[in-house]
């Protein structure tokens, strides 16, 4: 009997047991995340046909929703948690031998635990559990970022902790509020009431969600902390950050506004504040000549993207954002996974130093040249029919304000071309720098254990984009997930 | 005068939100902004107690002296302050050892003075 | 300039909660001291009247952290365990004082103290984790007691250290036994957390089901988890 309760209390159990086996070899402890996400992504795999007509609402501890908390499994749901084993185990393994200093055990553990928060998140129907789970992602994620023990990776980690505390608190007062107005936590429950309050009240209530909610979701002005952070941590973090981590955050946004408030409260600021993210991002990646900070700015960028996408509230926008999700938690794992490797053979990560590294590490740089393609919008890369999605829901609304952001859009995707394409040159084409000795560590392409993961990315691009059909057919029902009140609430409670 | 009074929870909460808040955004020793971190938590903890309240209620414990007849207060706000509050000490926590390193490394505590990332 | 503009913040953020507090349900038929309706406390009310027969705890917050709310519970303990865990590889790379080299030994009357005193105080937080279905307490609140016990040790048996292998043993069994039962309850009867043992006789203390059983792993955890962050913050050697 596979249940989607099977997808959290698995991976968490896996990561209790890490301490343990350390205690009888250490080596062990690094395949267990690999092994955890590998059983989610069966899991996630054998349930997607299953919750793609009829969500399934598993109950714990043996009493109804909205008086027990309550999972609900819906297409959204279940193919996020796909994505995410699939990214995690992709990462993992790369980790198994790129993560070589410090408390290696202790680093796997808290790696599961931020994709078993993540996973949590979004499979849960009740507003405080999906607090609990953003909690074991966030605080899971400050001592990832500071792993290394420098002094760049523990200032970033410190003030990404406080401004992620800050949200949290945030989020709780809005918790708070909810439960005063509402008596109930259920998400189901509360979006069926909605109407009996005050609209002024509903307001502040969902303020202070989305503001909390919006810290780790990296939307201006809530975003000091992710350049410093991507930057600093091991690349394999950065990866998961980039790909998963934030994504979770505005999954979090969009379940509390679409479901909970209903799509048509959504504000042009959100549109606003998108389209305002989407331009500081590329604009300040654009000057950087630190590959991570780079990456770590094109990730707000990209984010800001996919806020602009939800923001447009039609079902070809909620599809088109979900269709960059995918596409970018793909692409930005394996742009930050094939840099690391680089990083650690040049020993810096100054994009000058990097380059003519295509001819020590050919094929990673391709494989960089596939994601950072993909990520512009290239065909026949994943990039290209997400982007493009994003572009057609925004003019199918006819709006003369959406088309001239639209336009806004297409300047964000040719500064991020320009900064790309630079990189690319600078990979394959440049001469290397002339120091002596390069400052990093061996010689050669990455090992076999990064490279496994880095192509079997760069293939899920290509193929992706090649046949989209594969992942379009999901988009369809997920986005109703994510936009059809009634139907939510319906399957939950019943009414 | 009466409203001071009756809804003294939720003002002190509020006001211990607000200084938290203050005492992160404008202190620069790390040990202080984690103290404002705990002031934070603190008052929204009591935000969150304060709306199961009732009016003269009493704890939610069935005992075997039984006060007859008083409502019990809301057990749920109480059961989400019991996680918040182990929340709230995981981050604290986390902080003060991020705190120990950043000691270690800079050999101060002054926010103003580390400052090793830079646009 | 920071001053001045968080201060503007914090204006703004007053204000907005200032404007909740009036409204409509600050009323004459609101009771003092309630500012939400008191119809929405209707939820409470529920758990209240049905918790004793629906879980045979009179604690009815133990109920609800456990039962109804069980999955949080889970979470919670969850992100204790991160907390210990970020704690631990974060101070795993810096300079380790090696404890007993540095800090001078305690004096045999603080030692003896402490070591009197420890285990009455362990005592007293396996008593607030066992009977956390009847009396105020529960798992979480033991442990914090009985952190407090380790705390002691730290401070003033500066010779002896506890077993840092043993605890954080006993901290990974007791959250991987918080699964099992759970997944337990999954295979007996289809819901995760569910309370599938008897729920005996009110107020005694074999009843409520796994209630007590999980509040006495939660207790072991905490207990041992917050002694290990506390060791880990005072130097001690790992």
């Amino acid at each position: 009997m596979v249940s989607p309760i099977l997808l959290i209390a698995v991976p968490l159990a896996l990561a209790f047991i890490i301490p343990l086996l350390g205690l009888i070899s250490q080596k062990l402890t690094r395949y267990v995340p690999a092994a955890a996400m590998a059983f989610n992504f069966v899991v996630a795999l054998l349930l997607l046909p299953q919750v793609l007509q009829e969500p399934w609402v598993v109950q714990t501890a043996g009493f109804p929703p909205p008086f027990s908390i309550h999972l609900v499994a819906g297409p959204l749901g279940v193919g996020l948690s796909l994505l995410i084993a699939l990214v995690g185990l992709v990462v993992a393994i790369y980790a198994i031998g790129y993560v070589r200093e410090g408390d290696v055990a202790r680093y796997h553990t808290l790696y599961l635990l931020l994709l078993t928060g993540a996973t949590g998140m979004v499979l849960t129907g009740d507003l405080f559990n999906l607090f609990v789970f953003f909690e074991i992602l966030c605080i899971s994620s400050y001592p990832l970022v500071g792993y290394r023990g420098d002094r760049a990776g523990i200032e970033s980690s410190a003030k990404y902790l406080i401004q992620g505390a800050i949200g949290s608190s945030l989020v709780l007062l809005g918790i708070g509020f909810v439960y005063g107005l509402f008596g109930t936590l259920s998400m189901a429950d509360i979006a069926s009431s909605i109407d009996s309050v005050s609209p002024m009240k509903v307001f502040i209530s969902m303020a202070f969600l989305i503001t909390g909610f919006g810290v780790e979701a990296a939307v201006l002005p809530l975003n000091a902390w992710l350049p410093d952070a991507h930057s600093s941590a091991p690349s394999s973090i950065s990866a998961i950050l980039s790909g998963i981590a934030i994504k979770a955050g505005v999954y979090a946004v969009a379940r509390v506004v679409f479901t909970i408030y209903g799509a048509d409260t959504i504000p042009l600021l959100v549109l606003v504040v998108g389209i305002l993210t989407l331009l500081v991002g590329e604009i300040s990646a654009f000057s950087q000549n630190n590959i991570k900070r780079l990456l770590a700015y094109s990730s707000i960028g990209q984010i800001g993207l996919i806020v602009f996408a939800l923001g447009i509230a039609s079902a070809s926008g909620v599809q088109g954002a979900l269709f960059l999700v995918v596409s970018h938690a793909l692409a930005k794992g394996l742009l930050f996974l094939s840099v690391g490797y680089m990083i650690y053979r040049t020993g810096s990560m100054e994009i000058s130093s990097l380059y003519g590294i295509a001819r020590r590490m050919p094929v990673s740089s391709l494989c960089f040249t596939i994601g950072a393609f993909s990520l512009v919008g290239l065909p026949p890369f994943i990039g290209f029919p997400a982007k493009f999605t994003v572009i057609r829901a925004a003019l199918e609304r006819a709006d003369p304000v959406f088309t001239a952001l639209v336009g806004i859009v297409l300047l964000g995707t040719v500064v991020e071309g320009a900064y790309f394409f630079r990189i690319v040159q600078g990979l394959h084409f440049r001469p290397p720098p002339e120091s002596a000795a390069p400052a990093g560590a061996g010689q050669g392409e990455a090992p076999i254990s990064a490279l496994v993961p880095i192509c079997l990315l760069a293939a899920l691009i290509v193929a992706v984009g090649v046949y989209p059909s594969v992942l379009t057919d999901y988009l369809g029902p997920a986005a109703r997930d994510l936009l059809d009140k009634a139907a939510y609430i319906h399957h939950v409670l019943g009414v | 005068m009466s409203f001071l009074s009756d809804y003294i929870h939720y003002i002190g909460s509020f006001a211990l939100v607000l200084i938290g808040l203050y005492v992160v955004l404008v202190k620069s020793n790390l040990i202080k902004v984690i103290i404002g971190i705990n002031l934070i938590d603190t008052g929204v903890n009591l935000f969150l107690v304060s709306v199961g309240y009732l009016h003269m209620g009493t704890a939610p414990i069935f005992s075997q002296a039984d006060g007859a007849g008083k409502e019990m207060v809301d057990p749920v706000p109480q059961a989400l302050v019991l996680t918040a509050i182990v929340i709230g000490v995981s981050v604290v926590a986390l902080a003060l050892s991020m705190a120990i390193r950043l000691y270690q490394h800079y050999g101060t505590l002054d926010l103003r003075k580390i400052t090793e990332l830079k646009w | 300039m920071r001053k001045a503009l968080s201060l503007a913040v914090l204006l703004v953020l007053a204000l907005g909660l200032a404007s909740a507090l009036r409204g409509p349900s600050v009323g004459a038929e609101a009771k003092r001291g309630e500012l939400f309706d008191e119809q929405k406390v209707n939820f409470g009310r529920r758990y209240n009247s049905r918790a004793r027969e629906e879980t045979g705890a009179s604690n009815v917050v133990a109920s609800v952290v456990v039962t109804y709310r069980g999955l949080d519970t889970l979470g919670e303990v969850a992100v204790l365990f991160i907390a210990a865990t970020g704690l631990a590889a974060l101070l795993h790379t810096g300079k380790q004082r090696r404890s007993g080299e540095e800090a001078e030994p305690s004096s045999l009357i603080v030692f003896t103290g402490c070591r009197f005193v420890f285990p009455l105080i362990l005592l007293l937080g396996a008593y607030v984790f066992v009977h956390g279905h009847l009396t105020p307490g529960g798992g979480f609140q033991g442990g914090a007691v009985v952190a407090s016990g380790f705390l002691l040790i730290y401070l003033g048996c500066r010779g002896r250290q506890p077993d840092r292998q043993r605890l954080n043993a006993v901290e990974s069994l007791s959250g991987v036994a918080f699964v099992v039962i759970g997944l337990v309850g999954l295979a007996v009867g289809g819901s995760f957390l569910l309370n599938f043992l008897p729920e005996g006789s009110k107020y005694a203390l074999l009843s409520a089901g796994i209630i007590p059983v999980i509040y006495v792993f939660i207790g072991l955890k905490v207990g041992s988890e917050l002694g290990g962050i506390l060791g880990d913050l005072s130097g001690a050697r790992r």
